[in-house]
């Protein structure tokens, strides 16, 4: 049982970005696949739209981004990233799922006009969205912000879709609801590194806004592929996917298990806020704000099912 | 309560107030509670009690328990709590979020003697607010509780995705020892605040405003409520003893539809007996 620990041990690469203010990293995680790694900040810090990990994978004939940044700010520095490495355009921004420190960058890129690609669910989940986000990050966006800024998607994917960048394709996947109801990853298979979105979460405590029985069975699915190189949608990078998973499920499991326990029992939600999965604290970063509303939310779904 | 300041004068007939407010009265109150906390409550505070003295109770009498930032703007947990001295001795009970478009959250009316230990209910919370909770206790004092609360924008949280289901379905929950018992209310509780996300057009009020409690045949406890509760209405109730068995609610909202459901004990394990019964004018 030593082994697998180990390898998870050795699998995490590179601390959380420790970046001075106003620069913007990048790393080469294999043959032309860049990220920026997000930081382990809260939803409502000062640098809370850089939190997301986003990148690009470059192909003989044009180039992918992944995921754009939680500010049209953190999209235009990606643009600027992308812009140091090649000069082959951009043909595709591919949107990983609907929360906003993943998309608001988008309208950084809408002046090339790249063909944004998404989950099928996705457009829907940024209609449901977009009232929030302005009333909520319209600093993120350009003044005046606007819900022109909150690009959907041109290219939809219903269950999967290959793009070929030239000598290079992306097999991009369309998952049930998991995470959220618009999750996507997308697989480099010249070099065989998954990008997972917000489906794995490696060190920061996972956020739910989806269904967690859903995401239990998706990681089944990817944990058991030959995928060992991946971009965790936070945190740092993976090179055994099976392992980093670990964790992510654990907590998971305890918070579902947890939660119907503690309605099954008639517990009160204040009193499963503190109890369910409690002993996973340590575990994790920003617990105290993400954990109450996982459980809150589990809570109330458990309730009416 | 217990830990109590002076006798504050008696005004026997107070507890019927919140039910005899003239409508228009009510708006202007509320309407003036857009203003900032002190503001709002100096208002209501006039109108609902006017002239009479507000001790602040012991925690130990009567507490009042909120997440200081809460999870859920849309469904924060309030819990009142009365110590061993105190249960059988509420007459009233008044749940006020300051800075809500309608403060008044919930008014409970107890029946003499009701053995009410415990009151949780989930309430939206639309920014940053006092929320306090005003006990009038049956020889006519007046004790209060209050917290702070950080939220944003539960009163226009759209729909959630636990939203639907057949309107007025009624689910129990109780702990093993039957003295705490959850009754869950499948409503949407429209604030009249939000937005429908995908047609931008506003959804109109629609919610619970009345909640009447029975225990063993003998009224327990009468709920005034409305838009500042959560979608799917929730009150939990528990006593220092088991409650007495069934425990019936009687739920009416601001269509006038009615919705009744039964709990028979803990040996039921939470189970109804008969379906709810829906009836609209």
């Amino acid at each position: 049982m030593l082994r697998p620990r180990l390898a998870f041990a050795l699998c995490v690469l590179g601390a959380s970005a420790n970046a001075a203010p106003g620069e913007f990293t990048l790393t080469q995680f294999a043959p032309g696949v860049f990220v920026h790694l997000g930081r382990p900040l809260d939803l409502d810090a000062p640098d809370h739209d850089d939190i997301a990990n986003v990148g690009f994978i470059v192909g003989a004939r044009c180039t992918a981004v992944i995921d754009t940044g939680g500010s049209v700010r953190i999209g235009r520095a990606l643009l600027a990233a992308v812009r140091r490495q090649t000069r082959r355009p951009i043909c595709y921004v591919i949107d990983t799922h609907v929360h906003v420190d993943h998309v608001l960058g988008n309208a950084a890129f809408a002046p090339l006009r790249p063909s944004f690609v998404g989950h099928a669910a996705l457009p829907a989940a940024l209609a449901r969205s977009r009232r929030y986000f302005l009333q909520h990050y319209a600093g993120d966006l350009d003044a005046p912000a606007t819900a022109e800024q909150i690009i959907a998607p041109d290219r939809l994917v219903q269950s999967s879709l290959d793009l070929d960048l030239g000598g290079r394709v992306l097999h991009l996947r369309a998952w049930p609801v998991a995470h959220t109801d618009s999750d996507l990853t997308v697989l480099d298979e010249k070099t065989g590194t998954l990008w997972t979105g917000d489906l794995l979460f490696v060190q920061r405590l996972p956020a739910v806004d989806g269904d967690v029985a859903g995401w239990l069975a998706v990681i089944d699915e990817l944990a058991h592929s030959e995928v060992r190189r991946a971009v965790p949608g936070h945190g740092p990078l993976v090179t055994d996917l099976s392992a980093a998973f670990i964790p992510e499920r654990r907590y998971l499991r305890a918070l579902l298990d947890g939660a119907q326990s503690a309605i099954d029992l008639g517990q009160s939600l204040p009193e499963a806020i503190d109890r369910v999965a409690a002993a996973e604290k340590p575990q994790w970063l920003l617990w105290d704000t993400t954990h109450p509303r996982n459980v809150t939310r589990v809570y109330q779904q458990l309730e009416w099912k | 309560m217990g830990v109590l300041l002076p006798m504050a004068p008696l005004l026997a007939s107070t507890s019927l107030l919140a039910l005899t407010v003239p409508a228009a009265a009510l708006a202007e109150v509320q309407a003036q509670s857009q203003s900032p906390a002190e503001d709002a409550w100096a208002a209501m505070r006039t109108y609902f009690y006017g002239e009479r003295e507000i001790g602040i109770a012991d925690a130990a009498a009567f507490s009042l328990e909120a997440p200081a930032s809460t999870p859920d703007p849309a469904a924060t947990s309030l819990t009142l709590r009365f110590g061993a001295q105190d249960i059988g001795q509420v007459r009233q009970l008044r749940v006020i979020i300051d800075n809500n478009p309608s403060p008044v959250a919930s008014t409970f009316e107890f029946a003499q003697g009701a053995r009410i230990a415990e009151i949780e209910l989930r309430v939206r919370v639309d920014r940053w607010t006092s929320v306090r909770a005003i006990a009038e206790t049956t020889d006519g004092q007046l004790q209060m509780r209050s917290v702070w609360v950080n939220a944003a924008g539960g009163c226009s949280a759209a729909p959630t995705a636990a939203s639907g289901g057949a309107l007025g379905e009624i689910r129990f929950r109780n702990t093993p020892d039957g003295r705490s018992l959850q009754v869950a209310i499948r409503h949407p509780n429209n604030s009249g605040f939000q937005i429908d996300p995908l047609s931008g057009n506003p959804i109109p009020p629609h919610y619970v405003s009345h909640i009447h409690f029975s225990a063993s045949g003998r009224a327990l406890l009468d709920v005034d409520t409305g838009i500042s509760l959560s979608e799917n209405p929730t009150l939990r109730i528990a006593s220092d003893s088991a409650l007495p068995e069934p425990v019936s609610v009687e739920v009416t909202d601001s269509k006038d539809a009615h919705f009744n459901a039964s709990w028979r004990g803990p040996a039921s394990g939470g189970e109804t007996i008969g379906d709810a019964a829906v009836s609209a004018r």
